[in-house]
């Protein structure tokens, strides 16, 4: 991180995905960025979005350390970083 | 509206209150703070942009007790609140959140008007929730929020038997407020709230009533009615005694009237060819709104407000109607050059007035509407699958985030926009 505590990015990013049938519920679980592992606590919101006929699905996630919004293209199904932030005055 | 109510003899409304005014509290803020929970429980402000000038539009609970209000420039912010989180506008959360909302009050009733994106108005009487209380139904909502939309939103509700009361009785206890107005305690409460604090009335409104010696809101709810007309000196005095005697009076859907886009300008621009480009993406965006909900328009406007806060504005009016960006933009440009100042521009808004239904059905003997017709439906049609400005004009090159998307405040008809495309 910069010294900007809030980070408007758009870069991919890999992220371990779960389903559960039973609870009916997806979101995300772990997330890989620049080489680190991130472990998701909670789910802050799940939203969507569309940019044209693309549908994205929003995912504000907390780890311990940082927040970050992923973003997944329906269409591609590939993940991408939206923004980063520490939860800190900018 | 109905018939006038004879108001020689009006006593307050006695009956049971149905409506229910819904209030999201501190709406951004709060729904960032749903997001992002390492924001909650600070200080955050939500702001058309982050840099010192920016205008704040959304203080959190939190930011609020600090002194932190709606309208500040975030330098006065972090002047009163050094560790104030200061974030940019993300409308498709707003929108979204609106829209669940919205899907947990219909539960209750058909009769739901959205007022604002944060507010939402209901009507309970005769459906079966009415019967378990009005109380009860609230107290429900508010926990319905929490678990079906999010943990951190807080939503007041006010009851009464009008939506004036409604929506004063929603403002007596923010945040998480929940009060009813009736004919048992609206003596009582009026006693305790200035005049100042009546939503529609401001200072104009309360120097018009000085003058005819009402200084508190109890003078007002007492106030005969040909006081009250001769204060504001017309209807309005009419509509204020029966609102404030608990009947209905607002209850009044309008017509959209306008499509308008503005943008306030971050960098130096005067001249009419360096501000056009500007003007081509409001023209882009007003346009291509009013083709989807199927209008087009008689009118154009263009609003200037100048950084000397020199205000400037004009309508032009043509005779046929027109829907094509390019036909609107030449207008809007021609409109644009009748302004006399030449200095740099601060705001700048376009819209389109004088608006009528079913879109490309002109006849027309000189030009050749039909390929305009087909050629604007084929760029809306792409511009729809592959996201907005894919196509746009050469004049806009250069300008790939500017104009960005924004929620108006109080404007109820943009958030059909969300509901039609979410639905798809």
């Amino acid at each position: 991180m910069s010294k900007h505590m809030i980070q408007k990015i758009h870069a991919p990013i890999s992220v371990a995905f779960v389903y559960n049938h039973l609870k009916q519920e997806v979101h995300p679980v772990k997330i890989c960025w620049e080489g680190r592992q991130y472990t998701v606590t909670t789910i802050g919101l799940h939203h969507t979005v569309r940019d044209g006929r693309t549908l994205f699905h929003i995912f504000s996630v907390e780890t311990a350390s940082l927040f970050f919004k992923l973003a997944l293209n329906t269409e591609s199904l590939h993940w991408s970083v939206e923004e980063i932030a520490d939860g800190e005055p900018n | 509206m109905g018939n006038l109510i004879n108001p020689l003899s009006l006593p307050f409304n006695p009956k049971k209150p149905t409506i229910m005014h819904v209030d999201l509290n501190s709406c951004f803020a709060s729904v960032e703070q749903q997001a992002n929970p390492k924001l909650r429980g600070k200080p955050v402000a939500v702001a058309a942009y982050d840099s010192p000038r920016g205008c704040i539009i959304a203080p959190s609970i939190e930011a609020k007790e600090k002194g932190v209000t709606v309208g500040m420039r975030v330098r006065d912010g972090k002047m009163l609140c050094p560790n104030l989180i200061v974030l940019t506008p993300d409308p498709p959360k707003y929108r979204n959140i609106h829209i669940r909302l919205r899907k947990v009050l219909e539960t209750y009733t058909d009769h739901i008007t959205p007022k604002s994106i944060d507010e939402f108005v209901l009507d309970l009487e005769g459906y079966p929730s009415q019967k378990r209380g009005m109380r009860v139904v609230a107290k429900e909502i508010k926990e319905r929020v929490r678990k079906e939309i999010g943990e951190w939103l807080r939503i007041s509700i006010g009851i009464g038997p009008n939506r004036f009361l409604a929506k004063t009785a929603a403002g007596l206890h923010k945040p998480d407020g929940l009060d009813v107005i009736d004919n048992t305690n609206v003596e009582e409460i009026y006693k305790s709230l200035p005049l100042m604090k009546l939503c529609g009335i401001k200072a104009n409104n309360i120097a018009r009533l000085n003058q005819q010696n009402i200084f508190t809101t109890m003078d007002f709810y007492q106030a005969p009615i040909w006081k009250l007309k001769a204060a504001f000196a017309s209807v309005v005095g009419y509509y204020w005694y029966v609102r404030l005697h608990g009947r209905e009076v607002d209850d009044v859907e309008f017509e959209r009237g306008s499509f308008g886009n503005s943008y306030a300008l971050p960098d130096t621009r005067s001249t009419p060819e360096e501000i056009s480009p500007i003007l081509m993406k409001l023209v882009e965006k007003a346009s291509f709104r009013m083709r989807t909900h199927g209008y087009r328009a008689k009118g154009v406007h263009v609003s200037v407000l100048y950084r000397s806060r020199m205000h400037w504005h004009h309508g032009t009016t043509v005779p046929e109607h027109i829907f094509d960006s390019r036909d609107v933009y030449k207008i809007a440009f021609r409109t644009l050059l009748k302004s006399p100042y030449r200095e740099p521009v601060a705001n700048i808004a376009v819209s389109l007035f004088s608006l009528e239904k079913s879109l490309y059905s002109q006849e027309h003997l000189f030009t050749d509407m039909g390929k305009k017709e087909k050629l604007t439906q084929a760029v809306d049609a792409v511009n729809q699958k592959w996201g907005n400005f894919v196509i746009t004009p050469a004049r806009m090159m250069g300008l790939s985030d500017k104009v960005i998307d924004r929620v108006a405040f109080g404007n109820i008809k943009e958030l059909e926009d969300s509901i039609i495309m979410h639905n798809e």
